[in-house]
Order: C-alpha cells, then structure tokens, then sequence
C-alpha cells in the first residue's frame, strides 16, 4: 500500500521553524501597495462585528465579574471577591463535577455512535436519505423542546421509557427523584439529539476518503477492519478533530437540556456550570447575583480555552507527526 | 521598548490580579443591602381626587388566561371612555423574561409606564426606588376599601408604591370518587372544622393503603419558584421566618421543626410522588390532571386548567381547606400594578391605577379571571365567576386565612433571594438532609439576604 507523501514532509525544514520564512518581504509590499486598502475595507465589517458582538462582551463579563451588581440599581467594585467565594463554594464544584462527567459520558459515546451510524448510512442502504434525515431531526428542534419531550418521555410514574419497560415487565428506575439516573436521562437525550449531527461530520468525511485506497487495502488482503482502522479512521482526522471541539464546547455549555428535563435536581445531582451560573444571576425569581454568575462564566470560558488549546495542540503534534 | 507576547499577557494578567486583589472588600455578591430610607412624595390624598386626564400610557403585563386579557381589555376600555384623549397600549409579554425585559427597561429608560409585578417580586422594585409613590393619590378612605394585609403588601417603608390587583392562595382539589374508593366519607365543609394535620394524615394513610405503588395520595405546589409555599406549614404550626421587625430570621424554631419534619415525612411515608420536591419537572395541578394523585394542593388561577371540559380533569372533583395546625394559613399569591417611576404622565398613571382597583373593574377582572378581589367590598360580597363559582368559595374562604404576618414577610425586598434560599434548602431536606441543619442554613441564608 502506497501513502501520499504529506505537504509538512515536502517543506523545506527551515518553512517549518517559524512563520517568518513563509513571508517574502517582497510579495507584503505588492500587496501592502496594491490590496491593502480594499482588503481593509472588506475586513472592517467583521472586525466591527467580532469587536462589538465578541470582544467587548467578554471584556466586559471580565469587569462584571470583579463586581456585585443586580439587574437594577447601582454597583460595587469587589475586586476578586466573587472568584474567592467560588473556590468556597461547594455546589460551584460540584457543578464542575457534573459538567466533567455530563461531558465524559456523552462526548465520546456521541462520537462513536455517530460514526457507526455514518458508516452504515454511507454505504447502498435502503431508504438512507430517510433514515439521515430522522437521525438529524432532534437536532433542528429547539433544545428546551426536546428537553420536554425527554421530560416527558422519563417521567417516573407515567413517562414513555418506564411505561415501556413495565410493559416487558421491568420496573423503571426512578429517573427523577435518584440523581443518578436522572444524569443518565440527561446523557440518553442529550445523545439523541448530538447523534444525528456527529453522524452528519462524518458522512461529509467519508465521503472525501478516496473508495482507491480501500481498494489497493482490499488487493493487498486487509480485513474489514484493518481497513477502517489503517484508513478511514485516519484520514477521519479532521472530522474527528472538528467534533471533538464542538462536542466538548456543547457538553461543557448545556443548558437548555438540563433546565428543561431535571432544573439541575434532584438536589444539585444535576447542576452543571451554566445551569448554576443562570440560576444564580438569571433567574427571574432567583437572586440575582449577575456579577457572581459573570464570575462562573468567566471560569466556564477559562475551562473552554485550556481544553481548546490542549486539543489543538495535541491536533497539530499528531498532523506533523504523521 | 521591546515587549514580547507572553510578556504583555503575563503583565496584564498580573495587574489585573493585584488590582482585584487592592480593591478588595468586605462586601461579596450575596451580602445583604442596606436599603435607602425613603420619604412620601406628599401629603397623603393630597391628589386623591383627580379630574379626566389626557395622554398615553403603556401596560405591560404577562400573558395569562384569556378571562385576564379581557379584564384588562374591559379596563383600557372604560378608561379611554371616561378619559378623553387617553389612550392605553396594553402589552402582552410571555411570563418567562417578563421581569427580565422590565428590568433592562427601567435601566434603559425605556420601561412601560404601567406594568404587573407579583407581591413576593414587588420589595425588589419598590427598595430600588424604580417605583411611582403613591401617597399623594390615594387618601385615607381610599386605603380603608382594601383589605388591610394586601394593603400592607403594596407598602415599603409605609409608602404605598403601586395597587393590590387581585389575589390567589392555595386550596386542595380532590377526585370524590378516589376518596369514597379509599373510604374518606367526610371532607370538610367550612373553613372551622378544616383537617387538623392528624386528620390529615389520617387521610392520606388511608388514601396510600387504597392506592397502588405508583399512584400517591397527593402532591404540593411548592415547585420551583413555589418553594416559598413551604412556610404555610410553618405558619400553621404557629412559626414565622423573621422576627417581628423583619430584620432577622426567626428560624430555628421548635414550630420550623414541627413543620419541617411534617413536610418531609411527605416523601418517607410516600404521601407524594418521590418527584413532587422543589426541582421536580412536573407541578401539583400535572400530577392530579395525569391522575398520579387524587388530591392535590393548588392555587385558584388553575380552577379554570381543572375545570376545562376539554383539557381538564376527567372526574368528580370538589375543593376543600388546608390542613391547620395551632393556626389556619395559606400564601399569598396575586399581584400588584405598579407606575414606573420615571413615567412622564405621573398623574394619568396614577388615574390608571385608581381605576383598575375601582369596584367595577376589579369585580369584573375577578369574575373572569377566577381570582380574589382586594376590596373589602368584594371580598364580602358574591361575585359571579365564569368558572366552577362553588369552588372559588372556598379559595375566598381560605384567603381570609393570610394573615398580616404572612404578608409582610413575603413582601420584604430580599424575598426573592429567600425563596431561592428556600428552594434549594427544601430540595435537600426533603432528599434526606437533617432538619436541624437545614433550618439553620436557611436562618444563615435568610440574615445574609437580610443584611443583618
């Protein structure tokens, strides 16, 4: 079996030591002199855009943060108040610890079952359009809906699951009222509607690796399997890299799933970051500590960020390994 | 000067941390606030008496049934007929971000004249000062035609910041055939031979003898933003939260003990479905509508959601009192309707106001709405529901049961943050956590809210 010989291999050794070398100083003259202006103008909208709608609220959730503030009155620096009164705050980690596991559970799970899915609807399968498109259905709904609908569908005493599993003579579990399960209802729905997107990534995916490496793989005598572990899940990378990302980000972010379905209880059983931070600084009938909920969401950006930057680093070391 | 990447983040990242750091305070996000003392704004009914008033106002308030959208329809009408050359924009806005949007208006400028707050939300405005002083326009008689408690309810600091609407509490609804199955032949009749908290029991021991495993004797309206519906019992076996002067919790107590333990032995005796606590996804009047309980606790807006006969319950149904202990007692539910501080028709607010509570516009908002008037008046006299009139009764019967104890508590400014407090206290007591510690987390959470 014969491989491409990547681009990183191709570059000359000093290309790859820093950027500078990819930059003739001739070529940012032309184009300083010739483009500048016009490429300028086209830029200034989004550099508006990301400024006004990206920046600056996030500066300003960074001020908010060091303040005690409601929503209506005057308020008061505090400083690093509010972060301290996180570290003690003990529904604060366990939220964490809920997010963590909220995102163990399904990130991974998501991921695999939207690659199998993808397989089996990429190759001649009767009606697969079809199948595609109710795979990819929960996703389209708004969240707070299908939260309901799992409310509904996990209720303990009357809901669709338990029903069902009596039917077949089993008593449900008390997906409510126990904090476990009611995690587990979180993950079933929360992977019902991500499935269908996962399986979308990777059917674009599939559809890009070359049918003439499975071919040489097959004329050569690989397995089934060797060939999906050899090439297709290689040259998945980036899909699975781009998913990895997204997945992390929602998991890390859910809201409207758990607001719907659990209210983050039994107890705290299934609080998660945001949750909290709404709670906390949103909820109408809550009590309105909007500069300790910035505070939360500064901590939920500063997760997001390292996680982020540890993919694409682990990411960048794999693509130049290779 | 030459200043790297990391040199620039790692400067900024650690000025910023000592700037926190210096100015850094006693005060934290969940410190109680010392409320601004406020003065009445003029003589009391000094502009009691006010003339036909011109100009435009606007009234938001939330989209509730269609019996309130035609009481509020009726009142911009009549009002627009006695007042030439007023005019009323009603504004119909979903109950979820209502108070989110109301809020961003008052700090924008741009908040509607005239809006809809609940009484237990109403503190948080009234000690902001974002809220029209009444005093002027409203003279002793006036006052006099209210029911005192819900008066007391619209007041901060003795001044009058908006008008007691109508009001609701909370009553058991019960299936009579489920009750005759289970053997419970009698079901009070009046507000004095009302189930003690042993006959209560009794009921529900025998309810759970004749109900299957899933099926519960009945269900609380304590969910979510209800939790505050927690401190009827607490009222009932003759507690309070806070001290007379408000400025401290009076929990623990040996009645917030009694209480307590009577609530959680709900869940240990199996009375209510294990998932009727303060987070449940599902409210009372769901359970008894899904018929997992044959009697469930509710607040008489949802009198019409029962009686619907499409949608409604499907069964014999009759109403009846809350349980007493050493004393009868409901909440206070309803609402008031405030002026915005900053409208610029002070005095066609104002005029609103006084219409919207005059006889005739509230009889007729109660009647279609199925919901209890605030005037004395009213109160005493038989209005005409649209719905189940018999039993609205005993949802009036059962209000005069709010005591001022009741209504002054429920209204202070940091309620709302009590009743989050309550909510996740009440969610871990009735999960398994002792009754000592949750009565002192709460006393705790109540005196930082407090301020004291």
């Amino acid at each position: 079996m014969s491989s491409s010989p990547s681009l990183v291999t191709e570059l000359p050794a000093e290309a790859l030591q820093g950027s500078a070398g990819l930059r003739p100083r001739r070529r940012r003259a032309v184009t300083s002199r010739g483009h500048g202006p016009t490429a300028g103008a086209f830029l200034l909208p989004n550099l508006v855009l990301v400024a006004v709608f990206l920046l600056l609220p996030l500066v300003w959730a960074f001020w908010l943060s060091m303040q005690k503030i409601g929503s209506l009155g005057p308020s008061q620096f505090l400083g690093i108040n509010n972060y301290v009164d996180i570290i003690r705050d003990s529904v604060f980690w366990e939220a964490l610890w809920n997010t963590a596991l909220f995102t163990l559970l399904t990130v991974p799970v998501g991921m695999a079952v939207g690659l199998g899915m993808a397989i089996l609807l990429n190759g001649v399968l009767p009606g697969r359009k079809l199948i595609r498109s109710i795979i990819f259905l929960p996703l389209v709904i708004s969240g707070v809906s299908s939260g309901l609908i799992g409310a509904w569908m996990f209720d303990q005493y009357s809901g669709f699951v338990n029903n069902f599993l009596h039917a077949l003579g089993i008593n449900g579990p008390d997906w409510q009222s126990n904090g476990k399960w009611a995690m587990v209802s979180l993950v079933l729905v929360t992977l019902w509607i991500r499935v269908g997107f996962d399986m979308i990534i990777y059917l674009a995916g599939l559809q890009g690796v070359d049918p003439e490496y499975h071919d040489a793989a097959m004329v050569d005598g690989a397995s089934a399997w060797q060939r999906f572990r050899a090439i297709t899940l290689p040259l998945l990378g980036p899909s699975t890299f781009f998913l990895l990302i997204m997945n992390l980000i929602y998991s890390f972010q859910v809201f409207d799933t758990v607001y719907a379905m659990t209210n983050g209880g039994p107890n705290y059983s299934t609080t998660t970051l945001v949750t909290y931070a709404y709670k906390v600084g949103f909820d109408e009938h809550g009590s309105g500590e909007l500069g300790y909920a910035a505070a939360i969401g500064v901590v939920i950006y500063l997760i997001t960020l390292v996680i982020t930057a540890l993919n694409w680093r682990l990411s960048r070391n794999r693509d130049l390994a290779s | 000067m030459d200043l790297s990447r990391r040199g620039f983040l790692a400067g900024s990242a650690g000025a910023a941390t000592l700037l926190g750091l210096s100015a850094c305070t006693s005060v934290h996000s969940n410190s109680g606030t010392t409320d601004a003392t406020v003065k009445a704004s003029g003589s009391t009914g000094a502009k009691s008496s006010l003339g036909p008033q011109t100009g435009q106002l606007t009234f938001a308030f939330w989209g509730g049934s269609t019996g309130e959208t035609a009481g509020f329809n009726y009142v911009k009408q009549k009002f627009e007929a006695a007042n030439p050359g007023a005019k009323i924009t009603l504004k119909v806005v979903p109950y979820d971000g209502f108070f989110a949007g109301i809020d961003r208006g008052i700090q924008a400028g741009n908040a509607p004249d005239i809006f809809r707050v609940d009484y237990t939300t109403m503190g948080k405005y009234s000690s902001a000062g974002a809220l029209m002083d009444l005093t002027q326009y409203f003279s002793s008689s006036d006052i006099d035609a209210f029911l005192p408690a819900l008066w007391d309810a619209i007041k901060y600091q003795n001044i009058p910041f908006g008008v007691p609407h109508q009001t609701d509490c909370t009553a058991i609804v019960y299936d009579k055939d489920a009750f005759a199955s289970a053997g419970i032949t009698s079901v009070p009749d009046s507000l004095a031979n009302a189930w003690s908290w042993d006959e209560f029991s009794q009921v529900a021991t025998k309810l759970r003898s004749a109900l299957p495993a899933s099926k519960f004797p009945f269900a609380y309206d304590w969910t979510k933003a209800g939790a505050y519906r927690w401190l009827s019992f607490l009222y009932q076996a003759g507690g309070s939260l806070l001290t007379p002067d408000l400025k401290k919790s009076a929990l623990p107590s040996a009645a917030g003990t009694k209480a307590l333990d009577f609530t959680k032995s709900f869940f240990t005796n199996k009375w209510v479905p294990a998932s009727n606590t303060i987070k449940g996804a599902k409210y009372s009047d769901e359970f008894f509508l899904g018929k997992t309980v044959p009697m469930t606790f509710i607040g008489d807006f949802l009198v019409p959601e029962i009686a619907d006969p499409k949608s409604g319950y499907k069964g014999n149904w009759g109403v009846t009192f809350m349980p007493k202990d050493t004393a009868a007692a409901t909440d206070l539910g309803g609402n008031a309707i405030v002026a915005n501080k900053a409208t610029k028709n002070p005095d066609l607010a104002a005029a609103f106001l006084k219409f919207i509570v005059s006889e005739d516009s509230m009889k007729y908002f109660c009647e279609q709405a199925i919901e209890l008037p605030t005037l004395k008046s009213l109160a005493s006299s038989s209005l005409s529901y649209a719905t189940a009139p018999d039993a609205v009764k005993v949802f009036a019967q059962q209000a005069t049961t709010l005591s001022q104890t009741i209504t002054t508590e429920t209204s202070v400014p940091a309620f709302s943050k009590i009743n989050t407090l309550l909510q996740d206290q009440l969610e871990l007591a009735f999960n398994g956590q002792a009754t000592a510690k949750t009565l002192q987390a709460i006393a705790d959470g109540v005196n930082t809210s407090i301020g004291s």
